[in-house]
């Protein structure tokens, strides 16, 4: 009994320096904050029916791209947004300075208002 | 507000548990018990009255505080009513425990907290099931207003629009009346819910195996390092943990103190808001109950098994009759459900899925947990060292606790063969979340059955009168010579 104590009270506080390690060293700017952040002037023009696309500038295999679309959704909820530019409505996610214009144009997305920290709303002229 | 909102889901299930066993008015285990069931039993009904609410009156928070302070007033003035009766919840008789051990659970409790709290304060809108699913369901039934089956969309199924409403309902609850969208409400939904189950398993245990038992098994499920961060990640498999081990806690106890037929209701009450937890809360319900039926069968009197079961039945009723009206009126069918039927044949057709299946199964026993070392291993070593024994009036819970695990990982054995597209993927991201749903209950059968260890040494216990003389036969004494002395002269 003592033996399994001692250990489960070992990996408990392994774990917990471990945790903190992680997260001292942690300077990225990823998560539902920075998302917040990003997205909380455009959520405010948002009504609460809004159907919205969706497109990003990750690459296709990119991992982060499922998780940066559900934090979109997450933030602009009760707002719903679909994965695809097949709507009427496209909210643009990119990450370098300025949208790719020319990618835009190609898709048939016209800027509508760009929000600036990334977040630009287009209208998609093909619907 | 919203902690004060928490407060009074708390109190309400502390209240209900409490009428069913009202305790002591002195601190004992017996509070323990009712103060970590509580957790469970008031987070369920306060989910289950705003949704009834939501459905019933729409979105008003005005309609809602009305409904839910006559649900909470009535079950705080009849909980603190009750006298006390019946039996008092004590621990068991076992060997002397050292007070070292009451030392270790208090500081593996303290890492455990700091460990939530750090993990809440780095990310406190939880990890990807949090906001991919829970906390976004949350915000449309708190920001949909009127459009709050928007949750349930079909146009987002990464959000799992299938899912019960548990976690979202009691999360939007708070909101709702406290007016504001508080993050510290999912935060602190998952810290009772985690810290609900701990308890839960260190009082049942302490009641039916003794102290000692009880301290190694909350040391043990508080040093679980996977399970204290999957409740800081505000997933709702530490939820559907602890209303697996309050079913088969009271059911335990209900073998352990059989006039009692209230265990039987509260367990039912548990067992039924599993499925609005989550949808393996059905395979849960299914495998309780067919367990139940084949321990008492087994070891027990058949005469026990219509009353023990009606009780049960009739306290599930209410939450599982919710939960398929949402089923049937509001959600969408499952993903995993909606494959084809040719599909679904060919996936048990592939022997290589039972193989991937089977050696996720046996890695997660070494992996599960986030132990230093297999935990596995550990506690084979712990069973060959002390060895189980399971008393005559233990075969029936024992059995019952046994059957539901074995069926409950059985079940999810079958639907990993069946139904994943990706079942590598599948494997990955879900079997230790669905392992740790079951580890407490696992806990609660190990240290039922194993003996308890002797850890401290006996003394064999003497009356005055032997001191006395003992002490008198060790004074000291000359020596007697071995010899008569020799005269010299």
């Amino acid at each position: 009994m003592i033996a399994l104590a001692a250990l489960a009270l070992a990996s408990s506080f392994w774990l917990l320096l471990d945790l903190v390690s992680v997260y001292t060293r942690n300077t990225a700017t990823f998560g539902v904050a920075s998302f917040e952040d990003r997205f909380s002037e455009f959520r405010k023009t948002l009504a609460p029916q809004t159907v919205l696309g969706y497109l990003s500038d990750n690459p296709v295999n990119d991992p982060s791209n499922q998780s940066e679309f559900n934090l979109t959704q997450y933030t602009l909820a009760p707002a719903i947004v679909k994965p695809s530019i097949d709507e009427r409505l496209v909210v643009v996610n990119y990450h370098s300075g300025t949208p790719d214009q020319a990618a835009l144009r190609a898709r048939r997305l016209v800027p509508l208002h760009d929000f600036g920290k990334g977040v630009l709303l287009c209208r998609n002229d093909a619907r | 507000m919203t902690f004060v909102c928490i407060a009074l889901v708390w109190l309400t299930g502390f209240s209900i548990a409490r009428f069913l066993f009202p305790t002591p008015s002195r601190w004992s285990l017996h509070s323990v018990f009712l103060f970590s069931l509580g957790t469970g039993l008031g987070i369920g009904i306060a989910s289950c009255v705003y949704f009834l609410s939501l459905v019933l009156f729409g979105p008003s928070p005005l309609i809602l505080a009305g409904f839910g302070a006559i649900v909470s007033a009535a079950a705080i003035l009849r909980g603190m009513s009750a006298k006390s009766r019946g039996i008092a919840l004590e621990w068991a008789a076992g060997p002397a425990t050292p007070g070292y051990l009451t030392g270790l659970l208090l500081l593996t409790a303290a890492f455990a907290v700091t460990m939530f709290v750090v993990h809440s304060l780095e990310k406190p809108h939880g990890e990807w099931d949090a906001w991919s699913i829970w906390n976004l369901k949350a915000r449309f039934l708190f920001r949909g207003s009127e459009r709050w089956k928007n949750a349930l969309s079909t146009q987002m199924p990464n959000s799992h629009p299938d899912y019960p409403l548990l976690l979202p309902s009691i999360v939007a609850m708070c909101w709702t009346l406290a007016r504001a969208e508080s993050i510290s409400a999912p935060i602190a939904v998952a810290f009772l819910f985690t810290l609900g189950a701990c308890g839960l398993l260190i009082s049942s245990i302490g009641i039916l195996r003794g102290k000692t038992q009880a301290l190694g098994a909350g040391i043990v499920v508080l040093a679980t390092s996977s399970f204290i961060q999957l409740g800081a990640m505000q997933y709702a498999d530490v939820p559907m943990s602890f209303y697996i081990l309050a079913t088969l806690a009271l059911l335990c106890l209900q073998d352990r103190f059989s006039s009692e037929l209230r265990f039987s209701i509260a367990a039912g009450l548990a067992a039924g808001f599993a499925p609005w937890t989550k949808n393996e809360g059905w395979l849960f319900l299914a495998a309780v109950l067919l367990a139940r039926l084949t321990a008492i069968l087994r070891f027990d009197s058949r005469a026990v098994l219509g009353p023990q079961f009606l009780r049960f039945a009739a306290a599930a009723l209410p939450s599982v009759a919710l939960t398929a009206f949402f089923k049937l009126r509001f959600a969408p069918p499952n993903d995993l459900f909606a494959q084809k039927a040719s599909d679904l044949a060919a996936h048990v057709a592939v022997f290589g899925r039972w193989i991937i299946t089977l050696e996720g199964f046996v890695k997660m026993l070494f992996l599960m947990g986030g132990f230093l070392l297999p935990i596995g291993l550990i506690l084979g070593l712990y069973w060959f060292l002390v060895r189980f024994h399971v008393e005559e009036r233990d075969r029936t819970p024992v059995a019952t606790v046994l059957l539901t695990i074995g069926l409950m990982l059985a079940g999810e054995f079958a639907v990993y063969v069946v139904f994943p597209p990706d079942i590598v993927t599948q494997l990955n991201v879900s079997l230790e979340r669905l392992c740790m749903q079951l580890w407490p209950a696992g806990l609660l059968a190990f240290f039922l059955v194993a003996n308890p260890p002797q850890l401290v040494t006996l003394r064999p216990v003497r009356s005055k009168h032997d001191v006395k003389s003992q002490k008198a036969k060790l004074r000291v004494q000359p020596p007697k010579p071995a010899h008569p002395p020799v005269r010299l002269n």
